[in-house]
């Protein structure tokens, strides 16, 4: 590196909160452009397995083909393995119709009702030609809760009653979030610009306990609070601020404008990604980067080519400088 | 649950009732009466009484041989007559008889499936009596009954007494296929489900008194419209005029009074009416009028008349003068006066009594006609109002069937009549089984049930529109189809008057649903709790009044009748009374103890001193809870009682019987003080100085039961304007949802289906009696009311399109294609085959891939386009030349799928129909995922397409993670003031917090405070806003974002059932110009406005090629000489035109065919147009011309 002034910043993740479908994390020194990107990777780009092609043998129950077909394409199934496959229709190792160890996971299911009590026909009843590839299930790996719990049965697919049947076969394929949401890994991805509050000392002091009480009720977060022994009001929880204003309306309908100072930083962002459960949120956002890397390659790979150069002119040559 | 008032549970016992308790009465009359019962009482009175009475009202035929020459055969008697009477009637289960005749119960899945009727057998016991007279005068009889004589079939309606599904259990319904929410009233025809609208009439029998707009030749009008009770004919009209104070013409001393008579030419002057009903005497006369002699005001109007009258001194002479004005011309004076006496005693007013010596009571009731319409001429009164719901009948299916029936029984006596007057004067037996034409009367009740033509086919005097398909499209349309009626007033009528929502429409009609446009208005909906009389029999009042001393006309002298009340039953004056007050109390006891019927109006009208009781069919009434001495009489424990079901009797029926609650009609509603509310009264009681009333007699259950089915639905109504509760109520039918549980089991022509509707968020109390929460018609999405992108303009919505690939909005299109195999005589039968090239003649251009061995698509077969999906065949006629083999043998009549459409094979059923023809209905579905284009609305009136979907990732996000699944633009809200929607959505995201359901229900006192201070409990910004960021960018929104759930529609029209172009294409046969319509892949026309815009470019050549070369371009040869067409071989290339021998002179012309066709029109009408194509020169043309 030279020593002219690079813009190249070293952005930090530090990891707050992570559990196997959710994650909190702080993502440090870089833009929204940046956040974003990965926001939107983790919703539409990271790929997964799901259930892509359906065929019936026999249904009898009360959801015709289709609706069925939409209802399995919608569990979401384990895929770790999903960044390694090939995309279906980039697999040349196969014709398509499913089974191929590279671009495909079968599934078979064969349900039938023989008692006169209800069936639930539930994502436990598919059977997977591929151990890791398996529909998420919160429960199995801890089976504390009663067997009855809800959660425990599994997604349900279908009800059947005495003499209803259902029979097919289910190709999963891999997929992004893009071409289709059942193909998204994430739940929801959000990110909060972190802010920054300073509340004016002098101003708040020439509150009484009331005002400050009422002012303090006006966030409808827990942001603030009144500290019951010094009587002074202290910020609790700044992140739990959503920039809606409110405070400070409160404190301009008090005459007490500027009584707080709120600034929203804008090189720092508090992400919260939650799993369907298709891959743990963290391999998520490690899967994200990597494709967000993948897809700079591939807007470097065109400089080479001439006409790139002059699509992008300023800013190639700006990102040539940036040189990563 | 947002400021409900709390309940004190200390001093409950003589403590009045709450709001809430009012639901747990309301509960109670919905649980008892459903939603349909005006249909079901109306129909049950029918079949019960009205049908057994007409039977009865007939008159016995009566035969006697005409005296005929019958050479050789001399009979021992010298007269035989036969005397038929119409007994007994009996009415069976639905029934259906096999064309095996195999004959079975009929239900209503199979009725629906096969296309049958839903119909039951009806008998009726006839007894024939023969009477011979001997040539000695002795009479010798001779009787035969005949029991039970199938006389035709009566289509039942659905869940009425007769139906098969009667008080069946939920869970025997649900074996039978069919809906338990589905509440019948209705009828299946055909296997279509048929409603009749009740249609509205003005009431008979009433006194109406209009002013009349000046200049005019009348000043005031009296109208009676009379028709008897049992009475099969068109009422029978008298006016009352009084002439406009006489101007520069005539110079009369002016305002006489006039009455026209039936089948009377002209005017009679009043005086003269009463003389000719024997009352000569002036002062007898003003005795019926006036009653009042010392009233001069009066007296002096009547002067003129008394003067104009003055020449007709007694009554011979009187009906003389009536009986010249009458039809017959040229007959003697004894005849008129015959004529005259019978008009006066049959046809004028014949509800007070068509049999003899009714003079005297005619002549009182004409004499109040006048005096009330000399009331108005004082200004003693106000004219009446034609508007008002209590001059107003409603028909219901029972009257409108039993006309029916009773025209259809005339007619089928009428044909025994002359069928048996046939075998008497033939000589031969009579047969009864043979006379009884069964088919008069089942086909007549079928057909005017199938055609929706009240009235027997071509013939006059026929309504249209009477019986119409039941909408089943969602649920609640099915039940406002249910509860819907009809005014028959001209539809171009400009008048606003019958249209606007008028005072006595409160708790009647709902003031939001009507349709908008030509039928605004006119076409109404019943409220809630509107319950619609079936009607009683009159004689029970009359005997009741008879006991408390109503004195009648014989007993009293005119000049009591100022003094005392005057009675009317059902418009009929029968007498007067002295102690109205003390009447009026019994009466309304014994109602409300039940002892009296208790849909029994009790009008008293104390200004008029009047006491008008009605007891006819078609009023409209509506319960209200009874209020005395400013307490309900209704108690905390009784609604406890209620709602714990203590007594296995009790129920909404028992509420009535104990007095609390009566029916009130919207006449006697007029002479009620109505309390708003239960707090009102607390009011009333508490500090009557401010109160708005001492004198509460009723108290509204609720007053939003004002509301009809769909306008139930709209959350908060009261906070929206009015339009757009009425565009809602008409948006709501069209909302997909689950329009009834056994919709798999049905074979509908058309049907939508949500894949995952959901019950509403922020429900109306009275939702859950419309089953709302069970068969909904939306989902509750998030919404946000923000700008984003653009592609919200203009009424469309931005869509999440991650949200619509987990299924939001996606919904199943059901169609379903029909045929049979037709015979034609006895050999010729259609088959249900797969088509062969070989043999078959006219085959379809799409495939028949996918039609099986037998003719058939198979379930689970996926078509599209033209498609063959029914294979059916007609074998041709064979040749007599018979020299070779015909190459075709058959003609192809199969049916194609629409060729817009696509889909799978959902069911196939092959069955046999009446006929027992192999029949076949075969059902297709399609998904239907939103797209750009779809129509969606919240339940607010606002409706929008689809103008773009955005994936998760490009949609604003909260920062808790929420993308909202529609944003609307926030300038669908200022000018439409829907304010009712963006509280539904804050209450909508206070229960999605809380879990629990929100209540919008109007006239409320829950408020946006309430829920603001609630949702900012939850952690949300109070006023529903929030902080979103940018999908596309990641920054922040700098507007704050209004967002939260609200129940949204899907309505049914889909840019794929619309979507159409054309290059070209098909063309009419007759002028070749394009087809029109996208079901026939028609042009799109390019119509007046549009030529007009490209003639005001200047745009020529395109006007000619839009009208001319696209459309129907052609081109004749026309001779030069004549200008007519001359004959064309264009192969050999020779051109002639006989007429004129020429052949050389023929020039090319291109015309339309349109224009073509024209002039060979003119000339099949010996008119020759002529073209010339040069300029006409000197040479007479016309006189070388053929």
């Amino acid at each position: 590196m030279d020593t002219v002034t690079s813009y190249t910043r070293f952005p930090t993740v530090r990891i707050r909160e992570l559990k196997d479908d959710y994650i909190k994390f702080e993502l440090k020194d870089t833009d929204p452009s940046i956040a974003n990107a990965l926001r939107r990777i983790m919703i539409a780009e990271v790929p997964t397995l799901a259930i892509d092609l359906v065929e019936i043998e026999t249904n009898s129950s009360v959801l015709n083909d289709e609706f069925l077909s939409h209802r399995l394409g919608l569990i979401p199934l384990k895929s770790e393995r999903a960044m390694e496959m090939r995309l279906s229709r980039d697999c040349d190792a196969c014709d398509g119709d499913g089974s191929c160890m590279y671009c495909s996971v079968e599934f078979t299911l064969n349900v039938k009702c023989t008692s006169d009590q209800t069936l639930d026909v539930t994502s436990h009843d598919l059977i997977s030609s591929d151990p890791s590839v398996v529909p998420v299930d919160n429960n199995l790996a801890q089976d504390i809760n009663g067997f009855d719990a809800p959660e425990a049965r599994g997604i349900l697919i279908v009800k059947l009653r005495r003499g209803q049947e259902l029979k097919l076969r289910a190709i999963a394929r891999k997929g992004i979030g893009k071409d289709h949401a059942k193909w998204s890994p994430a739940a929801t991805v959000a990110f909060q610009f972190e802010p920054e509050i300073h509340i004016n000392e002098a101003l708040m002091e020439s509150l009484s306990l009331e005002e400050k009480k009422e002012w303090v009720d006006s966030c409808p977060t827990k942001v603030f609070e009144v500290d019951p022994q010094t009587q002074q009001v202290v910020v609790v929880d700044a992140e739990a601020y959503t920039y809606d204003e409110e405070i400070l309306k409160k404190a301009e309908a008090m005459g007490k404008t500027g009584l707080v100072d709120i600034i929203s930083r804008d090189d720092s962002f508090i992400f919260t990604v939650e799993s369907t459960g298709a891959i743990q949120a963290s391999q998520m956002f490690i899967n994200a980067i990597e494709i967000l890397k993948t897809k700079l390659d591939a807007v470097r790979l065109s400089f080479d080519t001439e006409e790139a150069d002059d699509q992008f002119g300023e800013l190639g040559a700006h990102m040539r400088g940036g040189g990563m | 649950m947002y400021g409900g008032e709390e309940e004190d549970y200390e001093k409950e016992e003589e403590e009045e009732i709450t709001q809430e308790d009012a639901w747990a009465v309301i509960s109670a009359y919905f649980e008892e009466k459903g939603l349909v019962r005006q249909q079901l009482a109306s129909f049950d009175e029918f079949i019960q009484n009205t049908m057994q009475e007409i039977v009865d009202e007939s008159a016995d035929i009566e035969i006697r041989p005409e005296s005929q020459h019958n050479p050789g055969r001399a009979t021992e008697y010298s007269e035989t007559t036969y005397k038929i009477n119409f007994g007994q009637i009996y009415l069976s289960k639905p029934m259906m008889t096999e064309s095996d005749g195999e004959t079975a119960t009929l239900f209503p899945k199979a009725a629906r499936l096969r296309n049958l009727t839903y119909s039951a057998p009806l008998y009726v016991d006839i007894t024939k009596h023969v009477v011979r007279k001997g040539d000695d005068g002795d009479e010798d009889g001779d009787r035969e009954d005949l029991p039970k004589v199938f006389i035709g079939k009566v289509p039942i309606m659905l869940r009425s007494n007769y139906c098969t599904l009667f008080q069946n259990s939920d869970k025997d319904l649900t074996e039978l296929g069919e809906c338990p929410y589905d509440q019948g009233g209705y009828f299946i025809i055909n296997g279509s489900e048929k409603v009749l609208i009740a249609q509205e009439k003005m009431s008979t029998n009433h006194v109406y008194v209009f002013k009349k707009r000046q200049p005019n030749k009348y000043a005031y009008v009296g109208e009676v419209r009379s028709m008897a009770e049992t009475q099969n004919r068109p009422a029978s009209s008298m006016f009352v005029r009084m002439l406009s104070r006489a101007g520069a013409k005539g110079g009369s001393s002016g305002q006489y009074i006039r009455a026209t008579l039936p089948y009377i030419r002209t005017e009679i002057p009043i005086i003269v009416v009463f003389r000719a009903l024997g009352f000569v005497a002036d002062k007898d006369i003003l005795e019926h009028i006036c009653y009042d002699f010392s009233d001069t005001a009066m007296m002096e109007l009547l002067r003129p008349s008394l003067e104009e009258a003055f020449v007709i001194q007694n009554q011979q002479v009187a009906l003389d003068y009536i009986g010249k004005r009458g039809s017959t011309v040229g007959v003697t004076r004894e005849k008129r006066i015959k004529y005259a006496k019978e008009i006066l005693q049959k046809e004028m007013l014949p509800h007070v009594g068509v049999g003899e010596f009714c003079e005297t009571k005619k002549a009182y009731f004409f004499g109040y006609i006048i005096h009330r319409l000399l009331l108005c001429a004082l200004g003693r009164r106000a004219e009446d109002d034609r508007d008002h719901y209590g001059n107003k009948r409603l028909d219901l299916a029972g009257p409108l069937l039993g006309g029916l029936f009773r025209m259809l029984f005339r007619k089928l006596t009428k044909d025994v009549r002359g069928y048996l007057q046939k075998c008497v004067d033939n000589g031969k037996e009579i047969n009864l089984a043979y006379a009884v034409k069964a088919k008069t009367i089942t086909s007549g009740l079928k057909y005017s049930l199938a055609t929706g033509n009240w009235g027997q086919a071509n013939t006059a005097g026929v309504r249209a529109g009477v019986s119409q398909v039941l909408n089943r499209l969602t649920y609640a349309s099915t039940l406002s189809h249910l509860r819907r009626l009809n005014s028959p007033i001209g539809r171009e009528g400009k008048l606003a008057k019958p249209r606007q929502l008028h005072n006595s429409h409160w708790g009647m009609m709902c003031p939001a649903e009507t349709p908008e446009g030509q039928a605004c208005g006119l076409v109404k909906n019943l409220a809630l709790m509107a319950h619609i009389t079936v009607g009683s029999a009159a004689n029970p009042i009359l005997e009741f009044l008879e006991e408390w001393s109503t004195e009648n006309f014989e007993e009293i002298s005119p000049a009591v009748i100022p003094q005392s009340t005057k009675i009317f039953v059902n418009g009929c004056w029968v007498g007067i009374h002295r102690d109205p007050e003390l009447l009026v109390r019994t009466l309304r006891q014994l109602r409300r103890q039940v002892d009296v019927n208790p849909e029994v109006g009790v009008v008293r009208d104390i200004r008029l001193k009047e006491l008008r009781l009605y007891t006819d069919y078609g009023r409209c009434s509506r319960p209200l809870f009874i209020v005395e001495k400013q307490r309900l009489l209704i108690k905390k424990s009784d609604v406890r009682a209620l709602q714990l079901k203590e007594a296995s009797e009790s129920g909404w029926h028992e509420l009535v019987a104990k007095g609390f609650i009566e029916y009130v009609d919207t006449e006697e509603e007029e002479t009620t003080m109505i309390s708003m509310t239960i707090s009102d009264l607390v009011n009333a009681r508490n500090n009557p100085e401010e109160a708005y009333s001492k004198t509460y007699t009723h108290c509204e259950i609720h007053p939003s039961m004002i509301l009809g089915v769909c306008g139930s639905i709209i959350p908060f109504p009261d906070h929206n304007q009015s339009p757009r509760n009425t565009y809602q109520s008409a948006m709501g039918k069209q909302a997909m949802g689950i329009y009834v549980t056994n919709y798999q089991l049905r074979m509908d022509t058309l049907a939508y289906v949500l894949y995952y509707p959901q019950k509403p968020l922020v429900t109306t109390q009275a939702m859950a009696h419309l089953h709302f929460r069970q068969l909904p018609a939306g989902i509750n999405a998030i919404v946000a009311i923000a700008c984003y992108s653009g592609y919200n303009q203009e009424d469309s919505v931005i869509m999440n399109q991650s949200s619509i690939d987990r299924g939001f909005f996606r919904s199943i299109f059901y169609r379903s294609y029909r045929d049979e195999e037709k015979k034609q005589g006895t050999l010729v039968k259609e088959e249900f085959e797969r088509p062969n090239r070989e043999n078959t003649t006219g085959m379809r251009h799409g495939s028949y891939d996918k039609l099986d061995d037998d003719g058939l698509a198979p379930p689970g077969t996926r078509v599209s386009g033209e498609d063959v999906i029914i294979g059916k065949t007609t074998p041709l006629p064979q040749d007599e030349t018979g020299s070779q083999a015909q190459r075709y043998t058959k003609r192809d009549q199969s049916t194609c799928l629409r060729h817009s459409e696509s889909g799978m094979i959902d069911q196939v059923l092959l069955t046999t129909n009446a006929d027992g023809l192999r029949f076949v209905k075969i059902r297709v579905r399609s998904i239907r995922i939103p797209q750009i284009g779809d129509k969606f609305s919240s339940r607010h009136g606002q409706k929008g397409t689809v103008g773009m979907t955005y994936t998760q990732e490009d949609m604003p996000w909260t920062q808790e993670g929420i993308t909202p699944d529609i944003i609307v633009n926030p300038h669908a809200i200022p000018s439409r003031m829907t304010i009712g929607q963006l509280i539904e959505c804050i209450m909508g995201k206070v229960a999605a917090h809380m879990g629990k359901e929100g209540d919008a229900t109007p006239f409320t006192d829950v408020t946006v405070d309430n829920i603001s201070k609630a949702l900012h409990k939850c952690g949300y910004q109070m006023r529903g806003f929030e902080v979103m960021y940018n999908g596309h960018t990641g920054r922040r929104l700098y507007a704050h974002i209004f967002l939260g759930p609200t129940y949204y529609q899907r309505l049914k029209h889909m840019v794929d059932d619309k979507i159409h172009s054309r290059g070209r294409g098909p063309v009419q046969i007759l002028t070749r110009q394009p087809a029109e319509g996208r079901s026939r892949d028609g042009g799109l026309r390019f119509g007046e406005m549009e030529r007009d815009c490209m003639i005001a470019h200047g745009a020529a050549h395109f006007l000619k090629e839009r009208l001319f070369d696209q459309s129907d371009a052609y081109r004749v040869h026309v001779c030069e000489i004549c200008g007519l067409v001359a004959i064309a071989n264009l192969k050999k290339n020779t051109y002639e035109c006989r007429g004129c021998k020429n052949k050389t002179e023929i020039v090319q012309v291109h015309i339309p065919y349109a224009c073509k066709l024209l002039f060979q029109e003119l000339m099949s009408m010996a008119i020759a147009p002529r073209m010339f194509t040069k300029e006409e020169k000197k040479k007479v043309v016309h006189k070388k011309v053929p």
